[in-house]
């Protein structure tokens, strides 16, 4: 008797996963794409795009129908579209497995906006915070749009693409951790630039300049190259220079960055960037051969060259906009304390005003097979 | 059988350790961070160490009256009445303690894991289980501490080395340029991350070779003291200082946010917060231990079981009196701040000052 009632007792427990929810019945979304809702004054502010996969149309019995779903709806905050979404999908949204935000042009301009999408994302229990931002030199939704079902991965291609730098330099992956922290270290940032071509394909290249949660200017390819060269982001790419007539292109495989500051009247730092890497491609040739010490530093100094024109520029272009990309702030605050505290607030006018000498060194470790 | 009813040395460093380490451990770096930025470590280190001398106390306490238990040494020092008093007050301490220490384990369940279970299911669901460990003797308390502390040793080694090759080491700097006037500030908060270090008193006495129980102790002590030096630094490097203060739990952030090359799992944050689950248990079942073997002195009965569970109504309601996880932080941990050192320095102090002054006397 007593066995009995215990038996009953535990049934309740037993019950299992009744409330369980099978993964076809899960929309996880990857991609959220984030326009300003023109015109519209108090309520629904944005124009939010979800993206996410047909659990049912990828792995190995693939069943019919569109590999990804895409939606759009006006809505006053990033989560408040999932709820209006409900309307026309069938399952519940996770966030967990959240991957890219793309963020529309309009969007960067406002920064009050700006500052409450990031906020929510920040807050959110379930979105990781590695999830990569991107600015669009559009409006998300056609990016979106554009990339749409033609990708075969879950994760998605844009993500592939900006995952990190270990492919190239021309734009910086920045996760919303990374975003939030410049922001809180030097007041500047730089996310990729994504823009669409004449086939409609995306092109992950460049950057967009923010700056205290409002956008400041575009910036290309050669010059994010040159930014992540100095903050040694850059893993591996490809330099091509004229070298007597000849193109030579050259693989930058490690950079290593000193950053030497002096205070005067004036603050003057000295950016040592040592650049190493190995020649790729010069010409077949029987006079123009890399046989000699000679001829390696002479094919050294024209890459010095050539990257310093561009460094030359660059660093024009970011004085102008008083964008402190180049890591300066960051060191004095770690590095020179006390001084910080002096020039934290007017740092804007004295990164303008600061000598900033950078020196490039390249050196060609190797060179290949053939001489 | 005989039960013996004896622990060995290392089994009380291992409850030294796993008793210690709690809730805390989650929001102490941004605790830290948020009053004396980079240096928080010195707030850490500093009340660790202030943690030291009243060990030595307790152990000089239990040679002065060797073969006795707290209870019998505290009522020869101080009289029945005064002593009951007194544990009255480390009562009060221990129930808000697991109150507190449950309403914080809720909130992070239910804002990570369990969403759709209600906090209250959670909280009487942990402090049940807590129960059935308490009602039993020191030796069951020391063998699951030794069962836990591994699982705490691979959750630390595990935070340090995925904070590793992403973390940027400079964000650690600038040393030494808070305002350490503020020190004693931090201390005073982050000496709470070091309540249940006495659980030491009731194991003391139980102990199978009391000559070196001090020993292991401090090594016990020390190990604390470096987890939480190497979870503050994990943190700061991998968070930076301005992310680490915004955050309220930093540590399961880190392991949230791991993003290394190749690296296939992502959202590590329920495999992390499954193995502190085990941590908050070690802290929740000795600390309601001790509230039972206070009671059991109080009413002079044998055994403390029968205790245990009239307490847990009592703390699941003061467990859900705050109105939000600020409040929590804010009202109980600003009281518990105080009442950590009423009872954890305080109290032994007495006892300890008031057993010397009465050897003297008795030698004079």
């Amino acid at each position: 008797m007593k066995r009995l009632f215990l038996i009953l007792f535990l049934l309740p427990f037993i019950s299992g996963c009744w409330d369980k929810v099978e993964i076809e019945q899960r929309a996880f979304v990857t991609s959220i794409g984030i326009d300003v809702n023109q015109g519209q004054e108090e309520k629904d502010k944005l124009t939010v795009t979800y993206q996410y996969p047909n659990i049912n149309a990828i792995g190995k019995n693939a069943g019919v129908g569109s590999p990804n779903y895409l939606l759009t709806a006006n809505s006053s905050s990033v989560f408040q579209a999932g709820r209006q979404f409900v309307s026309r999908e069938p399952f519940p949204f996770h966030y967990k497995h959240l991957k890219v935000i793309i963020l529309g042009e309009d969007l960067l301009k406002e920064e009050s906006l700006l500052r409450a999408v990031l906020d929510e994302l920040n807050r959110d229990t379930k979105v990781n915070k590695r999830v990569r931002i991107i600015a669009a030199d559009r409006t998300a939704k056609e990016i979106m749009e554009a990339s749409f079902n033609k990708e075969q991965r879950t994760e998605g291609t844009i993500y592939a693409t900006v995952r990190d730098n270990t492919k190239t330099g021309s734009f910086t992956s920045k996760s919303l951790a990374d975003l939030i922290t410049d922001f809180d270290i030097s007041g500047v940032t730089l996310v990729p630039k994504i823009s669409l071509d004449e086939q409609n394909n995306f092109v992950i290249s460049g950057g967009a300049i923010l700056k205290d949660y409002k956008f400041l200017g575009w910036i290309d390819a050669s010059e994010n190259k040159i930014i992540n060269l100095i903050n040694g982001n850059m893993i591996v790419d490809t330099l091509d220079v004229i070298y007597e007539g000849h193109l030579i292109s050259f693989v930058i495989t490690e950079t290593t960055t000193d950053r030497n500051i002096k205070f005067d009247h004036e603050i003057k730092a000295n950016i040592d960037v040592l650049v190493e890497g190995y020649l790729q491609g010069y010409v077949l040739s029987d006079k123009n051969t890399v046989g000699d010490n000679e001829t390696v530093l002479s094919m050294e100094r024209t890459l010095e060259e050539e990257i310093m024109k561009v460094v030359n520029r660059t660093l024009i272009h970011l004085k102008d906009i008083k964008a402190d990309l180049l890591g300066i702030g960051e060191h004095i605050s770690k590095f020179h304390p006390k001084k910080w505290e002096k020039i934290e607030d007017q740092w804007d006018e004295v990164f303008a005003d600061a000598k900033i000498n950078i020196n490039v060194d390249v050196k060609m470790r190797r060179i290949g097979l053939t001489k | 059988m005989q039960k013996k009813n004896t622990i060995s040395n290392n089994q009380i460093k291992n409850l030294l350790i796993t008793t210690i380490i709690g809730v805390g451990i989650l929001s102490l770096p941004s605790n830290m961070a948020t009053i004396l930025d980079n240096d928080g470590w010195a707030a850490i280190l500093a009340s660790g160490l202030l943690i030291v001398p009243f060990i030595l106390m307790i152990d000089r306490l239990f040679k002065m009256y060797p073969n006795k238990d707290i209870f019998e040494i505290g009522e020869e020092v101080l009289g029945r009445v005064l002593f009951t008093v007194l544990l009255i007050v480390l009562l009060l301490y221990t129930i808000i303690t697991l109150a507190y220490g449950s309403r914080i384990f809720g909130e992070v369940i239910k804002g990570y894991l369990l969403d759709r279970t209600p906090i209250k299911v959670i909280i009487i669901t942990m402090l049940l289980a807590a129960a059935y460990i308490s009602r039993t003797e020191i030796e069951v308390l020391g063998r699951m501490a030794t069962m836990v502390y591994p699982i705490l040793i691979i959750l630390i080694v595990f935070i340090a080395m995925i904070s590793i090759p992403k973390g940027d080491y400079t964000n650690i700097l600038p040393v030494f340029n808070a305002d350490f006037r503020l020190l004693p500030k931090g201390i005073l908060i982050s000496i709470f991350s070091y309540a249940g270090y006495e659980i030491i008193v009731l194991a003391y006495s139980a102990s199978d070779s009391k000559g070196d129980t001090l020993k292991y102790v401090l090594r016990g002590l020390f190990i604390v003291i470096g987890i939480y030096l190497i979870t503050f630094f994990s943190t700061l490097s991998q968070l930076g200082i301005n992310q680490l203060k915004r955050r309220i739990w930093p540590t399961i952030a880190i392991a949230n946010e791991v993003d290394l090359p190749g690296y296939f799992i992502e959202n590590l944050d329920g495999i992390v917060l499954a193995l502190w689950v085990l941590i908050v248990y070690t802290t929740i079942g000795p600390i309601l231990y001790t509230g039972g073997k206070t009671l059991s002195y109080i009413f002079n009965t044998r055994s403390h079981d029968m205790f245990i569970l009239p307490l847990i109504p009592l703390i699941y309601i003061l467990s859900i009196i705050p109105d939000n996880i600020i409040s929590v932080y804010e009202n109980m941990g600003t009281i518990l701040g105080y009442m950590v050192i009423a009872s954890n320095i305080a109290i032994p102090f007495l006892i300890f000052v008031v057993a010397l002054i009465r050897k003297r006397r008795s030698k004079a």
